[in-house]
């Protein structure tokens, strides 16, 4: 026993009863969250909004749910609906796009960091972290003129699929530089020998690296993906700037244009539309809480 | 647990790869077949070779004025030239019941189409990629992205306040000379007021689509309790016999009295510029010599904030009325009678029965208002004159169909046949607002007819009759009379026709707030100097110098808003 409550804890040395306290503490801590996003679901499944905790407001229906499916956002539309499935696959697109371009950098890059020595990897190293600090929003101007240029230059401004593949490319960048830092915790753990025994058999470099390394950081690579993917998943300034200009809408640039006209929309379809929107964040973190939690705290084990 | 974690998680990210590649593939292959809006027989975009004798037999008109001859001409210059059939995209945007927006262009084209048929001109116009958004600003935002990438719809229907802002920068199409054309016959009854809010520096840069009026909402009900007729309250009202210094007695009175809570209602925060009204009461202008330039007239400024201040200080208006939240506060507050006044729009007397804001006292159960309950409980006015020898007024910020400088940019051998797309789309704009066309947004959205013609549908039993029985044999596209079947049932009652007839004189009193790229700020400066005297933070002469020194501060507005006149000295106003 250090006597230390937070050692205790993550240790797993503590009481039983300390352990209620905390989860409890937890849960209330929690709740204004855990609330929230309840009566958010519960509405999509009601005729009324639900507002109060004691769910006096909730009706069931799947109304909601079968009109949003369709892109009926009010009960008179006169026949105008939005496309959702389209939403749909163009944001899976690039979230995707986005987790693959992202994962395969990363992990090139990483290698390279960790294992080759060459000039200026000290600063790029440090480097990387400075450009994690950048919200995509504050490089905007210059990576929209950047689409500007090179669309001029290919003849393809006008283009929707390179639109998308803009996007997935500006946004992945976003995310190499911390997926770098972590593909490098996990290169780094991995002891040389493995590699050595490798490149004195004659393999090459790119060789080593994918039949012996990439194997062993497979859980940095799942946890690459899913953050990746989520990234890609819940991008809105990029889809607004590159893709809306095509008349095209991802889910994200839809449900902000509902919410900033909720008073036309019907509010129960829009947490429909929410819920669905919420679906994959929520699923993949309830399945991968622990590895996400471990890959943030310092690498997993190969 | 470890590895049995990873491997799950590995199992799944590959499994979302793999559907997420499936999914790309098919969003490429519905991308790569988009939905096209055919008014009429579907048949592919083509272009045929055509001579070059052909070409020179047929010339560009000048428009004529009449749309018959016009469209046939243009149609066969285009086929002339190779081209048969020509392609516009359109963006509209508004309440669920504002589809026209949109609907019109496409019955526009068929109409169009008709007469090219009748004619035998082989050629077609076609509408693709229709597109409508219930945020009223969506198509202007989108428009002001995807102009500079050749991706904006060609016909966009938005609030006439983008003009200014698209044609400096030569994104809107001067459609000038082409209404020239029509004012002669197509234009001749439009109402005269709308003409300012689609020009900008002396050029017509749009057409107007629908518009509103705000008028002074007067509950019978507390007039009742006062011994008052509200009609009669109105009438003078309308007259100029009764000012914004009566309005306020009376609803002190029923303050007093405890036949109201509030006295006077009006828009909050986020609906401020409709406040202006105030300002035009009391003789403002943002107008003068000069037409670079705003003018801001102090001594109605300083009145406007006035009146406001008295309200709130006498328990008339609440102090924190621009916080007011819709659904919660201001709709149920007057649906229910707890007020005297408001200061509202035409729109809300479809939307008090399409919306649940009232509260039924006997059962408690929340709905809408039936047409009936609105006709029993509202008188309207004009919103009333500031002072004796002031005329009442009311505002309006319609909604205009503009036309992009690069309308027609789909079509084959676009620079050298602009000219005639261009005409094309200034047409359909034209056709979209045919008198039914007109007639029938008006009822069933509940705004005020933009043209004479249309009003007058709106006193034809037979017309209404028809629309409310879901019978339109009056339009050429399927696809639209499919569209407004549902609406037009629901909408079209005789108690809701009859109130935007009665409204539609208000269109004369009308003034419509400039053009001018310093207007919105200005307009801020308004909200807040309003917020500041409501809650007392400001006295009416205080927050007057607060505009003043919010616009010399700014080099820009100092620059381009001229202050003329000055704060009167002892002029004073309370119930």
């Amino acid at each position: 026993m250090s006597g230390n409550p937070l050692e205790e804890v993550v240790s797993g040395s503590i009481s039983r009863r300390l352990k209620i306290v905390i989860a409890l503490a937890l849960l209330l801590a929690g709740s204004p969250i855990i609330l929230t996003y309840g009566l958010l679901i519960l509405s999509s499944f009601s005729t009324n909004m639900v507002t109060d905790p004691l769910l006096t407001d909730f009706q069931p229906t799947l109304d909601n749910w079968i009109m949003f499916l369709r892109g009926q956002i009010t009960y008179a539309t006169g026949g105008l609906e939005r496309n959702v499935v389209e939403m749909t696959l163009v944001t899976l697109t690039v979230a995707v796009g986005v987790a693959l371009t992202a994962t395969l950098v990363s992990l090139l890059a990483a290698y390279s960091i960790s294992r080759m020595e060459f000039k200026g990897r000290g600063v790029f190293t440090a480097g990387l972290i400075m450009l994690h600090a950048f919200p995509g929003v504050a490089l905007i101007i210059g990576v929209y003129m950047i689409f500007r240029i090179i669309g001029d230059v290919l003849g393809v401004l006008g283009e929707e699929f390179y639109a998308i593949a803009y996007i997935i490319l500006a946004r992945a960048a976003l995310e190499v530089p911390m997926a770098i830092w972590l593909f490098k915790g996990f290169f780094d753990k991995i002891p040389w020998e493995l590699e050595w025994s490798a490149l004195v058999d004659g393999a090459s470099r790119v060789r080593v690296w994918w039949s012996i390394l990439v194997p062993l950081v497979k859980p940095g690579i799942a946890a690459v993906l899913i953050f990746t993917f989520l990234a890609g998943w819940e991008e809105f300034i990029y889809f607004y700037v590159f893709l809306k200009p095509f008349g095209i809408d991802s889910l994200p640039t839809f449900i902000e244009e509902i919410v900033a006209a909720a008073e036309n929309y019907q509010l129960t379809i829009i947490a429909a539309a929410g819920t669905f929107y919420l679906l994959p964040t929520i699923v993949f973190f309830v399945l991968t809480q622990r590895l996400l939690l471990e890959a943030y705290s310092g690498g997993l084990k190969g | 647990m470890g590895f049995q974690t990873n491997r799950t998680t590995i199992y799944i990210a590959a499994a979302v790869i793999l559907i997420a590649i499936i999914a790309a593939a098919l969003y490429i292959a519905t991308r790569q077949a988009p939905e096209t809006v055919e008014t009429e027989t579907e048949t592919a975009a083509e272009t045929t070779p055509a001579t070059k004798t052909e070409a020179q037999m047929v010339e560009l008109k000048p428009l004529t004025g009449n749309v018959r001859e016009d469209i046939v001409n243009i149609a066969r210059y285009l086929s002339a030239n190779g081209v048969t059939e020509a392609k516009y995209r359109v963006h509209g945007s508004g309440d669920p019941n504002s589809i026209m927006r949109v609907y019109g262009i496409v019955e526009a084209a068929a109409r169009l189409n008709k007469i090219l048929e009748e004619e035998g001109v082989n050629f077609k116009i076609v509408i693709e990629d229709i597109k409508f958004s219930a945020n009223a600003d969506e198509p202007a935002k989108v428009f002001q992205q995807s102009f500079p990438l050749k991706q904006e719809a060609d016909i966009i229907a938005v609030s006439y306040r983008w003009i200014s802002t698209f044609a400096k920068e030569g994104y809107l199409l001067d459609i000038t000379d082409y209404a020239n054309a029509y004012m002669g016959s197509e234009l001749e009854d439009y109402y005269d007021s709308l003409w300012s809010s689609v020009t900008y520096k002396g050029r017509i840069y749009a057409l107007p689509q629908d518009t509103e009026a705000r008028p002074l909402y007067i509950l019978k009900p507390v007039m009742e309790c006062l011994g008052y007729d509200a009609w009669d309250i109105a009438a003078k009202i309308d007259s100029g016999e009764y000012t914004w210094k009566d309005v306020m007695r009376i609803a002190k009175e029923a303050v007093d009295k405890g036949c109201s809570e509030w006295g006077v209602i009006h828009r909050k925060g986020s609906a401020h510029p409709d406040l202006v009204q105030f300002y035009y009461a009391f003789g403002g202008e943002f107008t003068g010599s000069d037409p670079d330039k705003l003018y801001l007239n102090l001594e109605a400024l300083y009145k406007w904030l006035a009146v406001e201040y008295a309200l709130a200080r006498n328990g008339l208006t609440p102090e924190n009325m621009l916080e007011w939240d819709w659904a919660k506060q201001i709709h149920p507050t007057i649906v229910s009678a707890k007020t005297a006044f408001d200061i509202g729009g035409t729109w809300y007397w479809t939307e008090w029965q399409t919306k649940k804001y009232y509260t039924d006292p006997q059962t408690g159960e929340q709905r809408g208002l039936t047409p009936e309950e609105v006709k029993e409980r509202f008188a309207y006015s004009l919103f009333p004159a500031g002072e004796p020898g002031k005329s009442p007024v009311t505002l309006s910020q319609p909604f205009v169909w503009m036309i992009s400088a690069n309308a027609g940019k789909l079509n084959p051998k676009y620079d050298d046949l602009k000219e005639a797309y261009h005409r094309i789309a200034f047409l359909l704009i034209l056709k979209a607002n045919d008198p039914d066309l007109v007639a029938i947004h008006s009822i069933v959205s509940a705004h005020i007819p933009i043209r004479e013609k249309a009003a007058l549908l709106m006193d034809d039993q037979e017309f209404v009759g028809k629309l409310a029985q879901g019978n339109l044999d009056m339009f050429v596209s399927d696809e639209a009379r499919e569209a407004f079947v549902e609406i037009a049932k629901k909408t079209a009652h005789p108690i809701n026709i009859e109130f935007l007839k009665n409204v539609t004189y208000m269109l004369e009193y009308t003034h419509i707030p400039p053009l001018h790229p310093s207007y919105q700020p200005l307009a801020e400066f308004f909200k807040d100097a309003v917020d500041f005297v409501l809650k007392g933070q400001m006295t009416p002469e205080e927050a007057t110098n607060y505009v003043v020194q919010k616009i010399r501060a700014d080099p820009e507005l100092a620059e381009t808003i001229e202050i003329v006149g000055s704060i009167p000295s002892g002029w004073q106003i309370s119930p």
